[in-house]
């Protein structure tokens, strides 16, 4: 189990070792830049300063969690991804300081169709509702199946793979994590259609609801899994290793769709963003845009309905307390 | 198929963007792109493609409106209405016009436009004007 950790974590360094690359080009650590300056030396040496410390981290932590003592194991397996994560955000923030001067304002006229057609969802919108069939297929399940479940059944491991935390046959205990996976399918789809309607229409836009969408299956599987893991006998390294197995293919499809050079970069203003990562503009309507920091679009914090999104999030959040056995 | 018809702002201009909007909607309007009957979209869609406050666009819809080009209905959006050309003197306010054209002529020299490129856009547009 430790390998197979140890594997996720080297894997999760890897996005971040990769990151540079999963940007618009003409932004480089958040900072948009000119044409060709990532092959400058000065864009080449931030990009080389960064993936120094992520590689420094993994491999500290790798040790770490393979060489450490039976006692200190979990310690390490919980400390792995936060260390990668601070070293990534860190060395982020570090090169974005010092591009910082090399800021270029993209500008480009923006166009507005002047017809009353209603805007509608794509067609593969339906497709968002196939996570909830999967939940409500576990459930019908766990109900025909009510006696295979055991009186008492694991629901946390330890990184040795040893269950640490246990639930009983209860309707809570049961059908809380796939009720609280529904939650969180029910919010990513609200982000889905949200964000569909709130941002701008581009290329990206339709790529990015595809991407929510598969995030919502990828949602929906693992909270199944989980649920049916203890009457089914399901390996723990497939509930592990399952999200990785979406993660990595969805990552490198959303990569190459929306660094394709279809279009600029939404010239949003660099005043209004905040530390390169939140967008403040209370003159713009748009709910959703273009994010900076990677790929994908980020809430406007200047719009009323970004705060509903977020009060939705924390009700989710706190609900699983409640929910959850 | 003939594309829709679209207004465009330029968010670096010192224009406002108000007057951008009102000045593309008018050309639209003045040359058929939206005829009478014509919905016009929600003010929060066309502010979301466009980068702007609610406001903004609400005002500019205003303005149209009380040059006679919109109906605003609470409920039913902004409508193309018919409206009659106001009766005007042969030559009666030309000068206002003309002024504002040598203005503008002159701006685009400003900026490093060719004489013979306003020169070919002027042209492109009276038969845009004669035919209309």
């Amino acid at each position: 189990m430790r390998l197979i950790l140890c594997i996720i974590y080297v894997l999760m360094g890897a996005l971040f070792y990769a990151y540079p690359n999963i940007t618009r080009r003409e932004l480089l650590f958040a900072v948009p830049v000119p044409p060709g300056f990532r092959e400058s030396p000065a864009g080449r040496h931030a990009i080389r300063m960064f993936r120094l410390a992520i590689v420094a981290a993994v491999l500290a932590g790798a040790c770490a969690l393979l060489l450490a003592p039976a006692g200190l194991a979990n310690a390490m397996a919980g400390a792995m991804p936060i260390a990668i994560s601070l070293a990534g955000a860190v060395a982020f923030w570090r090169q974005n300081r010092a591009l910082a001067a090399s800021a270029q304002q993209y500008t480009r006229p923006r166009e507005a169709e002047m017809t009353s057609t209603p805007e509608r969802l794509p067609w593969y919108g339906w497709l968002a509702a196939g996570p909830f069939a999967i939940l409500a297929a576990a459930a019908t399940w766990l109900y025909l199946n009510w006696d295979r479940i055991p009186e008492r059944f694991p629901v946390h491991f330890d990184v040795s793979g040893q269950a640490n935390r246990w639930a009983t046959r209860t309707i809570k205990g049961v059908y809380g994590p796939l009720f609280f996976g529904a939650e969180l399918c029910a919010f990513t789809l609200i982000m889905a259609v949200a964000a569909w309607f709130g941002a701008r229409r581009s290329r990206t836009r339709p790529v990015m609801l595809g991407g929510m969408i598969a995030a919502e299956y990828l949602l929906g599987l693992l909270f199944a899994l989980i649920t049916l893991q203890a009457p089914l006998g399901i390996p723990v390294w497939v509930i592990a290793l399952a999200p990785v197995a979406i993660l990595i293919p969805l990552i490198i499809v959303m990569v190459r769709k929306m660094t394709e050079p279809w279009e600029p970069m939404d010239p949003t203003p660099n005043e209004c963003w905040k530390a390169d990562i939140f967008y403040y503009n209370p003159n713009d309507a748009a709910l959703f845009v273009e994010k900076r920091a990677g790929l994908g679009f980020t809430l406007n914090f200047a719009n009323r309905w970004c705060w509903v999104l977020l009060l939705c999030l924390v009700l989710v959040v706190v609900s699983a307390r409640f929910v959850v056995a | 198929m003939a594309q829709s018809p679209r207004i465009r702002i330029d968010p670096a201009s010192s224009v406002p963007a108000v007057r951008q909007i009102v000045d593309g909607l008018r050309v639209l309007l003045v040359e058929g792109g939206l005829g009478p009957g014509a919905t016009l979209p929600s003010v929060r869609r066309v502010a979301v493609e466009l980068g702007v406050h609610f406001n903004t666009v609400a005002e500019a819809y205003r303005q149209l409106a009380a040059e006679g080009w919109l109906n605003l209905q609470h409920g039913r959006g902004a409508v193309v209405v018919p409206r009659a050309v106001p009766a005007v003197a042969e030559g009666a306010g030309n000068e206002g016009f003309r002024n504002r054209l040598r203005g503008l002529v002159a701006q685009m020299r400003a900026d490093g436009i060719s004489v013979e490129s306003i020169a070919g856009e002027l042209r492109a547009m009276a038969k845009v004007v004669k035919r209309s």
